[in-house]
C-alpha cells in the first residue's frame, strides 16, 4: 500500500525582503487507494507542495517519506499543461518516460492510451491533437508507469467546462480501475467534491488549515443535491477560514 | 425556368485562381525580371549592358565548354572554377559550423563565456566583408587559406548566435516532467535538448551557408588568382558585362538547387512533426506552443506554408 508522510514541510524562496513562505510547517499523511484533493486560494503553495513530492524542488526543512510496502515508492505526474514533446509521436512519448522500449512495455502502453480513448492517435503528433486530448495523453503517460502515486497539478483548468468535465469521469473510472494513491491540486472547489474521499484545505502563507472527508457514493454527479451540499459545506469551510478573496 | 450561369473559378475581383496562387506568381517572376531586363536593354542603348540572348549563349559556352576561354592553366574551365570554391566553401562551412556550435553552446550554458565572447561576435557580424578580404589578402597572399578563412569569419557569427539562442530557449518545463519522471539525463538530452535546439541549428547552417558564400566571393576577387569570384572579376577587367551577369547566374541556380535538393528535404524530415499552423495562429504570433523560428530567420518552409494556407483561405471564402 502507498503511503505518503510529511513532517514539519517548510518552503520559502528568496531572503531578505524578498522572502516569500510557500509552505509552513506543513503535517500529512495519505496512504491506500484514495483520492485526495489540495484545494486553496491561488499562492498557497498547492503546487510547490507537489513539485517537492514529486522532486523538482528541494524543502527547507521537514521529511517527504512517499513508500510502497515500506520501499520507495514510484511517482506519476500530470501538470497544468500536457508538457509533451512535439517532436515525439503519442506512442513515444509514453515510451519517453519508460524504462524500456520492449513490446510488453508497448503494450501496457497502448492499454493506457485506450483507457483514455485515444489508441487510434498513437503515432500523432501532438501539435496534431487538440488540448484535451494532449491532457488526456499526459494522463496516460503517468498512468503507462504504473506509479506508486500519482500527482496531478490542475490538470483540467486549462480545458474547457465540457471536456473538463468528460476527463474527470475518464479519471474516476482509471483511478477505480487502478486503485492508485492520488495527490490532486485543483482550485475548483466543485472538481474536488466531485473527485475526493478527503479535501485538504491550504490557506496563504502554505498553512494546511483544514483536512476534511467526503463521504459520498461515486459516481457523483454535481447537479445530486447531496454533490451540491457538500460543495456549499467546503465553501462555506472557505468563508470561516477567510479564504475566499472580498 | 432555371437558367444555368457558366460561373467558372473566379474570384470576386474577376482573376481566375490560378493567376492569384502563390505558384504562379513564383512562376511569373523570371518573366518579370526578363521583361525589366529587355526594357532597360532597348531603352539604355549601351555597349556594355548585355541582352538576356547574349548571357544565355555564353552560359550555355561556359556549360558546354565551347566558349575558347581558358582562365588559367590550374583553373581552366567553369567546372574547376566551381570546385574550387566549394571546396573552400565546404571546409570553411565545416569548420564555421563546429566552431560556431561550441562557442554557441558555452555562451548559451555560461554567462561569463557569454560576456567573454559577446562584444567580439557582435563586431565581427558587423565587419564588412570587404575589410577580412583586403585583410587576409595582404596577410596570407593568394592562397586557399585566406577564402577559407574568410567562410569562417562570415558564417560563425550566425552559428554563434543562433545555437546560443537555442540553449536559452530550452523548454525548461518539459525538463522538469523529464525529471518527475526520473528519466536519465543521456535519455533528456537526446530527446528533449537536442531536438529543441534544431530550429536554430537549421537556422544557423542555411545562414552560415548564405553569408559563407559572399564572404568567399568578395575574398576570392580581392585575395584569390582562382575561384568564382576570381573568376567574375576576370570578366569584370574585360568588361564583359555578359560574363559577369553569368556567373551571377550562376551562382544562383547553384544556392537554389541546395536549398531545395538538400535544405529543404533535410528540414522536412527534421520538423515533421510541426503542427500545420493556420493564419489566425500565425497573426497572434502562436506557433503551437512551440519554438518555430531561429533567431534570424524563418523558414522557407514555414513561409510556403503560410503562403498556402492563406491561398486556401483566400479560396474557401471565395467558394
Amino acid at each position: 500500500m502507498a503511503e505518503i508522510k510529511v513532517e514539519g514541510l517548510s518552503k520559502e524562496f528568496g531572503v531578505g525582503e524578498d522572502r516569500v513562505v510557500a509552505l509552513e510547517n506543513v503535517n500529512l499523511d495519505v496512504g491506500g487507494h484514495v483520492f485526495v484533493s489540495v484545494v486553496g486560494p491561488s499562492g498557497c503553495g498547492k503546487s510547490t507542495l507537489l513539485n517537492i513530492l514529486s522532486g523538482i524542488e528541494t524543502p527547507s526543512s521537514g521529511k517527504v517519506t512517499i513508500t510502497q510496502d515500506n520501499h520507495d515508492a514510484e511517482p506519476g505526474y500530470v501538470f497544468q499543461a500536457a508538457r509533451l514533446l512535439p517532436w515525439r509521436t503519442v506512442m513515444d512519448n509514453l515510451l519517453f518516460v519508460q524504462k524500456d522500449r520492449s513490446d510488453a512495455t508497448r503494450a501496457r502502453c497502448q492499454k493506457y492510451l485506450e483507457m483514455v480513448q485515444l489508441g487510434d492517435k498513437v503515432d500523432k503528433y501532438p501539435g496534431e491533437l487538440s488540448g484535451g486530448m494532449q491532457q488526456r495523453v499526459g494522463i496516460a503517460r503517468a498512468f503507462s508507469i504504473e506509479p506508486d502515486v500519482l500527482f496531478m497539478d490542475e490538470p483540467f483548468s486549462h480545458l474547457d467546462a465540457i471536456t473538463a468535465r468528460s476527463l474527470r469521469r475518464e479519471l474516476h473510472d482509471m483511478w477505480s480501475q487502478t486503485k492508485k494513491t492520488v495527490l490532486f491540486v485543483t482550485h475548483d472547489v466543485g472538481e474536488a467534491v466531485e473527485l475526493s474521499n478527503r479535501i485538504l484545505v491550504f490557506a496563504k502563507g502554505g498553512k494546511l488549515e483544514d483536512d476534511l472527508q467526503i463521504d459520498l457514493p461515486f459516481p457523483r454527479d454535481p447537479a445530486e443535491e447531496d454533490v451540491a451540499v457538500a460543495k456549499a459545506q467546503v465553501l462555506r469551510k472557505f468563508e470561516e477560514l477567510d479564504l475566499i478573496a472580498s | 425556368m432555371a437558367t444555368a450561369v457558366a460561373t467558372g473559378s473566379r474570384s470576386p475581383r474577376g482573376l481566375p485562381k490560378i493567376l492569384r496562387s502563390p505558384t504562379t506568381a513564383r512562376i511569373l517572376f523570371p518573366f518579370v525580371v526578363l521583361g525589366i531586363w529587355y526594357f532597360i536593354y532597348y531603352t539604355l542603348d549601351s555597349r556594355i549592358f548585355p541582352s538576356p540572348q547574349q548571357v544565355a549563349v555564353f552560359m550555355w559556352e561556359e556549360i558546354t565548354l565551347t566558349s575558347g576561354v581558358r582562365y588559367s592553366s590550374v583553373a581552366e574551365n567553369l567546372y574547376v572554377q566551381f570546385g574550387i570554391s566549394l571546396m573552400r566553401l565546404t571546409i570553411g562551412f565545416v569548420i564555421a559550423l563546429i566552431v560556431g556550435t561550441i562557442i554557441g553552446l558555452a555562451m548559451g550554458v555560461s554567462k561569463k563565456v557569454d560576456a567573454f565572447f559577446h562584444d567580439w561576435v557582435m563586431g565581427l557580424l558587423a565587419m564588412p566583408a570587404l575589410v577580412y578580404a583586403l585583410f587576409l589578402g595582404l596577410a596570407l597572399g593568394f592562397t586557399n587559406l585566406g577564402p577559407i578563412i574568410a567562410v569562417v569569419l562570415a558564417g560563425a557569427p550566425f552559428v554563434i548566435i543562433n545555437i546560443r539562442e537555442g540553449v536559452r530557449n530550452t523548454p525548461k518545463e518539459l525538463i522538469d516532467m523529464a525529471r518527475s519522471f526520473e528519466v536519465p539525463q543521456n535519455k533528456v538530452t537526446r530527446h528533449v535538448l537536442l531536438p529543441s535546439l534544431m530550429p536554430f541549428f537549421f537556422a544557423a547552417i542555411r545562414y552560415a551557408y548564405a553569408i559563407g558564400w559572399k564572404g568567399l566571393v568578395i575574398t576570392e576577387v580581392f585575395a584569390s588568382d582562382r575561384g568564382m569570384g576570381w573568376t567574375i572579376k576576370f570578366w569584370y577587367d574585360a568588361h564583359r558585362a555578359h560574363g559577369v551577369i553569368g556567373y551571377a547566374i550562376f551562382f544562383i541556380i547553384f544556392a537554389l538547387a541546395l536549398e531545395k535538393l538538400v535544405f529543404d528535404p533535410l528540414a522536412e524530415r527534421a520538423f515533421k512533426w510541426r503542427p500545420k499552423i493556420d493564419a489566425v495562429q500565425m497573426a497572434e504570433g502562436d506557433f503551437g506552443g512551440v519554438q518555430r523560428e531561429g533567431f534570424l530567420f524563418i523558414e522557407d518552409q514555414e513561409i510556403d506554408e503560410r503562403e498556402r494556407t492563406a491561398s486556401m483561405e483566400s479560396e474557401s471564402h471565395d467558394g
